[in-house]
């Protein structure tokens, strides 16, 4: 794991400031440990040795105090702009994750990667918290605060600097190595463990149907079992992963401890005095205490990195340049498909869309129905084959221009928050006449609030069929030349598809062309031409 | 959520008390070598200054290095102890709500399947668990080390053991009370715009294509933004008391050390405090905080995990069934007069429902979508309260037998069954745990199933589950059926067993599955092959609106005709645009 990734900084505005910030703050906090140890030891040992009073150590004890209470509120700004850096750069992060997937189309996200960006957009990132308010800070202090205090440690006694300067290359040598022994094992575990806990979730999730078959008794055994086995061997891992902390632990105490005994010693000798005694056994502790930790943190961290890696991979996909050209006026121009082909499903398709007719796309489900209304709106470059318009390859249309003309009604029904008026559009009285027509008046009808009722994100409020309802009295009412319908009569009932055909047929008159996906009969019929969309598989036939 | 939550669900952990207190033992003497390193360096070093003969200092200086080994092996076997205990205490907990959950009223189950309860259960459980790891054991290991380095202060200087106390509560229990405070406050008020914010998201990310398509892209990654910045700004609000308590934790170690300066120099001075009494009492503070650095952290843990036992608990109290009083033998008919059936809670779906079901009688249901067929089946199989009537099984009150008896004579295949991550054998054997490969075999020959069965890559063994690709909806609905099928039960209740098939399979499917020679009721929305049922009835708004057979219905009722002529007139086209 890279500790500090620069792409994190090129990304996340919020995340330069705040390492700047670290930065400083790590640098006044080395100097504030050297501080605060040197003023300790000077007043201990005068106390100590020279039996000096409090009056002659006041001045002393007072800058002591001053130290301490700058040491309190560096670590508190620390603590205060960590969150806040936390927050901003998530925030940063997530829009540009978002922005980024939404402009790789519903392909990308609907294949290989693409599912799990919701997880990563949502909660994934989240996993940064930890890595800047708590391993961050100490990686910055383990740059600023070890070197510095050994330095220091080196100026007043060498020989404890010796002892300290052995150790520390040791500290990363042997977490490494014995990372290193246990990382196949730990993954070897870890998988175990993940399976295990499946297993469980599994026996639970189909608890009703345990009970459905009289079986539910007999697995209360096994999830004790599982749970058992669970343990036993997360514990086989647990007890390699945990012996990196103890080498940490050993290496580092025993240094402090020989750092001691040898200040004793040659106390003893008269080879040092007591004031740079106290000092190096202080200061000993602090070289270690940033690595200790960071590896304390590094857990916790490396869930943060590995989602801000996986931001950066999502990131750094190349979305394909759009096109300059703007679209040809869609009430005169003709947009064609050639021998249109994506991944098999649809495969060499031929498609005319002349101005106002209605063209139906059928076929069995799974064949590439929906992909083929995507290349149409210029969402998905085909493998093979091409999309144009009046000879304009849709790869060159300025995608807005051909957008601008079209309205689109997938399977599912995308609504916007807002009143049924607002999501709708026209003025009143189209809106009324478009209403009767879609059936939206029935519905409407049992609403108080009719036109004025607020739904939610996704038409919340409202039963699939009606937001369907009020979804085609929207494209009934918006202007643009070309209407795409997917499956319009999919949530609807008899006298829904009755709606469908009245609405397809009202736009027919009103000039517009309409590219419908159908299932059923009388929908196909209504079309001037039917398009049946083939897979790879089924060509030879 | 009361304060009792937490205790209770720790209860169900089941902890062994001498783990714990091992665990206990183990951390306070790991960081108490810590606190003794410090203090006897301190002494060393204080008393080597006056030079005494070497031999005097030998003790210190094998005890400081002892100390140092200590202090690593004891924290390693402090944390081995402290996991195995959780861990141990986590499979009692999942193991508690399986059970629990096997025996509360079937819609309480029926109920876990919606939404994400379910998912949630792990990850809760494992949030409770930890509660033992992050939050009980510092706070304890704290409290002990806490108490034993005072008590050993004070018998070197009072005040110092004093200050040291006073300061090891600032930053033991005021530092995490605030730390715990900024954490509730924050969440509390990020609850709406992290609900927002994955609202908005997920709406940009699902509908990606339609939102840019009609121009509104822009408006949403602004809505998001703007839902990350109230995130944000909660997050400030809760930031200043977590760097309040952070900046205490660190003022309580100066303060200490500065409180036992100031109040040790003069005691020198007056004699009541050896100089190297001085040094120990001045320096052990200095390691004396490693404990309650680790609360805030703790307080936050414990918080976390009092949530999860608050969802824990809710799904335990899931009242239980009530126990049989009848413990008789059983068997078919199944006989329903005037029942009612619907989710407890909502108004009954379907009424006035009369049904005689025994060996070889075959039943269809049908009707438009979201009529209620699928409760009417759990309610006759008994796993839905009856809203109103009476339903007895060889006479005897369904309510009143054991789940045991009715389950041997009834057995309901719903169309949300569960597929589990085991082979397709294992599968099957759900049904019936004495099912051969042969039985297997035959059975999915029988719901045609055989193709896929050839396709797989183990034959009965290959492994399914939810993430398993091999299985297409179709597929997975007649996998269910044939499941059913296996079931020793006379009387099955199938719940559309031919969807996701095309209309010449699905019928033949369904034509085969009433012909069964046990008592069948199939639920179903095509019509074509009930000509091979018994009885049809036709549901509609939640009545009986017709019943009688294939013929009499086609003959007799306006609305069952036009569907079958639709059905039929749908097929005729498909299969002329085929040609």
């Amino acid at each position: 794991m890279r500790p500090l990734d620069p792409r994190l900084l090129r990304h996340a505005r919020a995340a330069r400031g705040y390492v700047a910030l670290t930065a400083a703050l790590g640098v006044l906090t080395a100097a504030l440990v050297v501080a605060q140890a040197l003023l300790l030891a000077h007043t201990l040992g005068a106390a100590v040795s020279d039996g000096a009073t409090l009056t002659v150590l006041g001045p002393w004890i007072a800058w002591l105090a001053a130290v301490v209470l700058v040491r309190a509120l560096v670590t508190a700004v620390q603590e205060r702009f960590a969150h806040r850096a936390a927050a901003r750069t998530v925030g940063e992060l997530r829009e540009q994750v978002v922005a980024h997937a939404v402009a790789l189309g519903p392909r990308w996200l609907a294949s290989g990667e693409g599912p799990s960006v919701v997880t990563l957009a949502t909660r994934g990132l989240d996993a940064l918290e930890p890595y800047f308010v708590r391993y961050l800070p100490q990686l910055v202090l383990a740059a600023t605060v070890t070197p510095g205090v050994l330095l220091v440690v080196l100026g007043l006694d060498w020989v404890s600097a010796a002892i300290l300067l052995v150790v520390l290359p040791l500290v990363p040598i042997f977490m490494v190595l014995v990372g290193r022994l246990t990382q196949g094992r730990s993954e070897q575990g870890l998988a175990s463990m993940q399976r295990l806990g499946a297993q469980v979730l599994d026996l639970l999730a189909g608890l009703p149907t345990l009970r459905a078959h009289g079986r539910e008794r007999g697995p209360g055994a096994r999830v004790r079992q599982l749970g058992d086995a669970h343990r036993l061997a997360t514990m086989g891992t647990l007890r390699i992963a945990f012996l990196s902390g103890m080498v940490l632990e050993l290496l580092t105490t025993l240094s402090v401890a020989l750092v001691a005994v040898g200040i004793g010693l040659r106390l003893v000798e008269g080879d040092l005095d007591l004031v740079t005694g106290i000092a190096v056994l202080v200061l000993a502790p602090e070289v270690f205490l940033p690595l200790r930790q960071v590896g304390v943190q590094f857990h916790a961290a490396a869930d943060g990195v590995a989602a801000a890696g996986r931001a950066f991979e999502v990131l750094e996909t190349p979305v394909a340049a759009a096109g300059t050209t703007t679209a040809p006026d869609l009430r005169t121009a003709t947009l064609r498909l050639d021998g249109v082909s994506v991944a098999g499903t649809p495969h060499e398709l031929d498609l005319v869309l002349r101005p106002g007719t209605v063209v139906a796309l059928t076929g069995p489900s799974g064949v590439g129905k929906t992909t083929a209304l995507e290349v149409v709106l210029g969402l998905l470059r085909p493998d093979a084959g091409r999309a144009s318009i009046e000879g304009v390859d849709l790869a060159d249309v300025d995608p807005s221009s051909l957008w601008a003309q079209v309205t689109w009604l997938p399977q599912r029904p995308v609504l916007e928050p807002g009143t049924i008026a607002q999501l709708v559009g026209g003025d009143e009285a189209s809106r009324v006449t478009a209403a009767a027509l879609t059936g939206l008046d029935a519905v409407l009808a049992d609403l108080p609030l009719g036109w004025a009722t607020p739904l939610g994100r996704g038409g919340e409020g409202l039963s699939l069929g009606q937001r369907q309802r009020v979804a085609l009295t929207r494209t009934l009412l918006s202007p643009t030349p070309l209407v795409v319908l997917d499956e319009p009569t999919a949530h609807l009932d008899a006298a829904g598809e009755q709606v469908v055909l009245d609405t397809v047929r009202a736009l027919r008159d009103a000039g517009r062309t309409v590219l419908l996906v159908a299932h059923r009969p009388s929908l196909v019929a209504a079309a001037d031409d039917v398009v049946r969309v083939r897979a790879a598989a089924e060509v030879p036939a | 959520m009361t304060r009792g939550t937490l205790r209770r669900a720790i209860r169900l952990l089941d902890i062994d008390p001498r783990r714990l207190a091992l665990a206990l033992l183990l951390g306070t003497l790991a960081l108490g070598c810590g606190v003794a390193l410090a203090a006897v360096s301190a002494w060393l070093i204080a008393r080597a200054s006056q030079m005494p003969p070497v031999l005097q200092l030998s003790v210190a200086t094998v005890a400081v290095r002892a100390f140092g080994i200590g202090r690593g092996v004891l924290r390693y076997l402090e944390r081995l102890v402290s996991h195995d205990v959780a861990l141990r205490g986590m499979t009692q907990l999942r193991t508690t709500l399986y059970e629990r959950l096997a025996t509360a009223r079937p819609e309480a189950l029926l109920r876990l399947r919606r939404g994400d309860l379910l998912a949630r259960v792990g990850a809760d459980v494992d949030t409770v668990g930890d509660v033992v790891v992050r939050g009980l054991l510092p706070a304890g290991v704290a409290t002990l080390l806490g108490a034993g380095t005072v008590l050993a202060m004070c018998a070197f200087w009072l005040p110092a053991g004093l200050a040291l106390a006073g300061c090891l509560l600032l930053a033991g229990v005021a530092a995490p009370l605030v730390a715990a405070r900024a954490a509730r406050t924050t969440e509390r008020l990020a609850l709406a715009s992290r609900a927002d914010m994955t609202a908005t998201a997920l709406g940009l990310l699902d509908d990606s294509g339609p939102l840019r398509v009609g121009g509104r892209a822009t408006d949403e990654l602004a809505a998001l933004r703007d839902a990350d910045r109230r995130l944000a700004a909660a997050t400030d609000a809760g930031a200043g008391a977590a760097a309040l308590a952070a900046g205490l934790g660190q003022l309580a170690v100066g303060i200490a050390v500065l409180v036992a300066l100031v109040t040790g120099v003069p005691a020198v001075g007056a004699g009541l405090l050896s100089p190297v009494e001085l040094a120990v009492v001045v320096l052990t503070p200095l390691a004396a905080f490693e404990a309650t650095a680790m609360l805030p952290a703790a307080a936050i843990q414990v918080q976390r995990s009092r949530a999860a036992a608050a969802r824990i608990l809710a799904l335990l109290d899931a009242p239980a069934a009530p126990t049989p009083t009848d413990c008789g033998p059983a068997d078919p008919p199944l006989v329903a007069v005037d029942l009612a059936a619907g989710w407890p809670g909502a108004p009954a779906v379907v009424e006035g429902l009369d049904l005689d079901l025994h060996a070889g009688r075959s039943v269809a249901i049908v009707g438009p979508s979201g009529t209620g067929k699928t409760t009417t089946l759990l309610t006759l199989a008994g796993l839905l309260p009856r809203r109103d009537g009476s339903l007895t099984l060889g006479g005897r009150d369904v309510d009143q037998l054991s789940r045991t008896t009715v389950v041997g004579a009834v057995v309901v295949g719903t169309e949300d069954a569960h597929v589990f991550g085991t082979t397709v054998l294992e599968n099957l054997r759900v049904a019936r745990g004495d099912v051969t490969e042969a039985d297997a075999v035959a059975v999915l020959a029988r719901v045609g199933l055989d193709g896929w069965l050839a396709g797989l890559p183990d034959g009965l063994d290959t492994l399914l589950g939810p993430d398993a690709r091999t299985v297409s909806g179709g597929e997975r609905r007649r996998l269910l059926v044939a499941r059913a099928l296996l079931s020793p039960a006379e009387l099955l209740l199938l719940d559309e067993p031919a969807e996701h098939l095309d209309p010449d399979r699905a019928d033949a499917l369904v034509t085969d599955l009433l012909a069964d020679p046990r008592g069948v009721v199939v639920v179903t929305h095509r019509l074509t092959p009930l000509g091979a049922a018994d009885e049809v009835l036709w549901l509609e708004d939640g009545r009986i609106r017709a019943r009688g057979t294939h013929a009499e219905l086609t003959a007799s009722t306006p609305g069952y005709r036009e569907s079958l002529d639709r059905e039929r007139a749908d097929q005729d086209r498909e299969a002329e645009r085929a040609r």
